[in-house]
């Protein structure tokens, strides 16, 4: 035993076991989020069930199966349940998704096992995917065309081909009120703050009045056009309908303008479910959110996390490593020194939401107010850098990140062979051209370490971005096809808060859960394909210098 | 071993013996003037004077710690880069003391080149270590680069090895190559003075011979100052060897004189093996 000890074994067990376990939490982790997310979007089955409860009354439910559970059979003769005859000690509860909002209020309901009497999966059941109200299962009767009902043979193709007119007029009359329309009332804005410039500058000349009035006139005109063609559009798309019957056995009208997707999942190959997942799963990239984040995509999410991520790395990175060279090279070696890279370090330590809320007293109000004062008094009261905004974020994150840049760019700069300084020296290079030429370069990889580690913890935070930027939902990205195209000014979506509101400030949460998972994935993805490619840049310079390595 | 370090001695060497106590302005390269050295409160070098000859290799010997690196580093000021560094006396470059206030540093360096006890190329292309020097003079233009590489890489006899592979890393290269590279950045600047410290320290003996050839070679153009370990070495390469022990540059004369009638006691006892 003794010996064994002394061979070293226990050592290689344990620290090996301890690597073991982190890898199994990461992967397992991965794995849940994956799963539990992915399948979100997998076309699930919609049952036709016919259900007979206690007092003996029928009725029949149309829904996909979401989860199950075991509950004793105790506690539901306790909450007034009676069982005949006994169906053991536990009975198997169902969640099940029953769609149809408008008519059965919650569009989930749990169903006691013993309560089925049968189940099927009619092949002509269809899901209606719809801009409001989630989900709608029934069976599609006929096509309405014109407020006429058409003859129902061939109906899937009719109506397939119905519900693509109306998605392809959504989506134009959508393109010409955020595109077109959208950049009218942008440039009206800017006319009225031009406007308002002019009367504090005392400069609101009768020329000018008229002037303005004339573009403005212009743009109105260009904004009756725009918007009798977006009506017209709009009434295109409602043009048409399908009755469909419900569970309850009653024959409902929608409107097709609201349809976005019709599918019959229980007659779908094993193909077509794969083709539909990526479909789905595309969808929820590039798509904007809908129904109170609860449906829809996450592109503004993914977009906001993106920009502000790499708008702080701009930011932190330059001012890092200049930090980092005054500290290691210029900065004499003393106890003020040592004080100051101790006081950097533990800047690491500070609780993040403490910089939000630096960021919002400082950044948001003193240097956004003054901004708002000395460049955008036109504007007043209404703020435009006097509010949280992605630039805002960005800053704090940086703020926030700072330390480690510092601290990896030092270690950096420390690992450097004198004998490579004192060669440049030698040949009569000053300190810092020494440093431009030869430091700085050989130390990138540690910046880019630096760095790295930056991305992957301001891609993270979420709580100090709750009081300097990030909101429920932001109507526009802070780039777009309006001068001066990128606006840092805006409040912007983020991929962590997302995942806080849709998980715990959505009003149906059972709808929610699947997207929590969906989100986080994406969010862990982003961050990972942030850092791979940071690392992939590090190696390359690693392998650039790599006569650090000997 | 000494009978044949002796005897290679002899052969090689034929210069009359000199008075190096008195030379010509025109014969001298760098004349160092009672220079002391303090690193803090410890003395590395103790009044040291002696007049080193221009196109000539002179090289310094002594035991670990006898303050000939630190010697060597004064003469282009390397040592201002230690901290608390105190340095009285004077060095004079051309009749012009290096230690006086209105002397720039950088380009004290570009007439003082200097090649480490390591090869220390930076991580660029074999090409870019050698221009380095005058880029950082500025001079960009392509063919007077391209020029200033060919003649310094064929002046460190490296050139035929390399004239294919300009633009690969330098890392590449071999521990010998690399230190003949180095030795070619340094001459790329055209420096009056070549500093070597211990420059075969680091290599392999067939490396050490080929950096021993292009020292002898060196000394046409340039006054050659090399610290050595090896007494073999700097009795093959050097015609006047100053031996140091303690701080202290206890003799300085022709390296024949030296290595086979040294006037003093501890000298002999050195190049003898006694110790050191």
């Amino acid at each position: 035993m003794n010996k064994w000890f002394k061979s070293g074994s226990p050592w290689i067990w344990m620290t090996g076991g301890a690597v073991s376990l982190s890898l199994i939490a990461v992967l397992g982790l991965l794995l849940l989020i994956a799963w539990r997310g992915l399948s979100y979007f997998w076309p699930a089955e919609v049952y036709e069930w016919q259900l007979r409860d206690s007092s003996g009354s029928e009725s029949t439910l149309i829904g996909q199966l979401y989860d199950r559970e075991q509950v004793p059979t105790a506690r539901l003769e306790s909450a007034g349940y009676e069982f005949n005859p006994y169906p053991g000690e536990f009975v198997t509860r169902y969640l099940v998704k029953t769609g149809n909002r408008e008519f059965v209020g919650l569009d989930f309901r749990w169903v006691l096992g013993t309560d089925i009497v049968s189940e099927s999966l009619p092949k002509d059941l269809a899901v209606f995917e719809r801009t409001k109200n989630g989900n709608f299962y029934g069976y599609p009767v006929a096509v309405i065309e014109d407020g006429k009902r058409l003859p129902a043979d061939n109906l899937r193709v009719m109506l397939k081909e119905h519900v693509q007119r109306a998605v392809d007029l959504n989506d134009d009359a959508m393109t010409l009120q955020k595109q077109d329309i959208g950049s009218i009332n942008y440039e009206l804005e800017r006319l009225r703050l031009k406007e308002r410039g002019y009367e504090l500058d005392g400069e609101l000349t009768d020329t000018r009045k008229t002037e303005l009035e004339l573009a403005r006139q212009a743009l109105n005109d260009e904004y009756k056009v725009l918007e009798t063609e977006l009506f017209a559009l709009r009434e295109a798309a409602g043009r048409d309908g399908v009755v469909v019957r419900d569970m309850r056995g009653q024959e409902v009208t929608l409107n097709l303008s609201q349809v976005l997707d019709v599918t019959y999942p229980n007659d779908m190959g094993l193909m077509t479910k794969v083709g539909h997942w990526f479909k789905s799963v595309g969808g929820f990239i590039i798509d904007d959110p809908r129904e109170a984040n609860t449906e829809g995509g996450v592109f503004p999410a993914i977009f906001g996390t993106v920009f502000m991520v790499m708008l702080m790395a701009v930011i932190v990175t330059p001012f890092g490593v200049i930090a980092a060279i005054y500290l290691h090279e210029y900065a004499k070696k003393g106890p003020v020194t040592k004080m100051i890279r101790i006081a950097v370090i533990n800047l690491a330590g500070v609780p993040s939401i403490v910089y939000g809320v630096f960021g919002l007293g400082f950044f948001v109000y003193m240097l956004g107010g003054s901004l708002d004062q000395l460049f955008y008094p036109e504007a007043l009261p209404a703020p435009t850098f006097g509010s949280p905004g992605v630039i805002w974020s960005a800053l704090t994150l940086a703020i926030l990140t700072l330390p480690v840049v510092i601290v990896s760019t030092e270690e950096g700069l420390s690992r450097i062979p004198s004998a490579v300084r004192q060669g440049s020296l030698a040949l009569g290079a000053t300190k810092a051209e020494t440093l431009w030429r030869i430091v700085i370069p050989m130390a990138s990889p540690a910046i880019m370490t630096g760095l790295i580690l930056a991305v992957a913890r301001a891609a993270g935070e979420v709580a100090p971005l709750m009081l300097v930027g990030v909101v429920k939902l932001a109507p526009t990205l802070p780039i777009d096809m309006n001068f001066p195209f990128v606006h840092l000014e805006r409040k912007f979506m983020h991929l962590g808060f997302h995942i806080y509101d849709v998980g715990f400030q959505s009003p149906n949460v059972e709808a929610a859960r699947p997207l929590v998972y969906a989100t986080s994935f994406l969010l862990v993805t982003v961050i990972v394909a942030l850092n791979l490619t940071a690392i992939s840049v590090r190696n390359h310079l690693r392998e650039k210098f790599r006569s650090l390595e000997h | 071993m000494v009978e044949q370090m002796i005897s290679i001695d002899t052969q090689a060497i034929n210069t009359d013996a000199r008075d190096l106590s008195n030379l010509a302005p025109a014969e001298t390269a760098l004349e160092i003037r009672n220079l002391d050295l303090k690193y803090g409160d410890k003395q590395a070098l103790f009044d040291v004077s002696m007049l080193i000859p221009k196109n000539q290799v002179t090289a310094f010997i002594g035991p670990s710690g006898c303050g000939k690196s630190t010697l060597l580093r004064c003469i282009n000021r390397m040592n201002d880069l230690v901290d608390h560094c105190h340095i009285t006396g004077e060095i004079l470059l051309q009749g012009q003391n290096i230690y006086d206030k209105s002397v720039d540093v950088a380009a004290l360096r570009r007439n003082v080149g200097m090649v480490f006890q390591r090869p220390n190329p930076f991580p660029k292309s074999i090409y870019e270590n050698v221009v380095y020097g005058l880029r950082l003079q500025g001079i960009n233009d392509r063919r007077k680069l391209d020029e200033a590489c060919e003649r310094s890489l064929r002046g460190a006899a490296i050139w035929d090895e390399v004239k294919d592979r300009l633009h690969d890393n330098a890392f590449g290269l071999s521990g010998g190559q690399q230190q003949r590279l180095v030795i070619a950045r340094a001459i790329a600047i055209e420096p009056e003075v070549l500093l070597l410290d211990e420059p075969t320290s680091a290599l392999d003996p067939i490396s050490t011979l080929t950096i021993e050839e292009l020292i002898s070679e060196l000394k046409a153009k340039y006054t050659v100052v090399i610290v050595t370990h090896n007494m073999q070495q700097a009795a093959r390469v050097s015609d006047q060897t100053a031996f140091m022990y303690m701080g202290e540059l206890v003799e300085y004369a022709d390296t024949n004189t030296i290595f086979t009638t040294p006037k003093e006691r501890r000298t002999e006892d050195y190049i003898t093996g006694r110790y050191g």
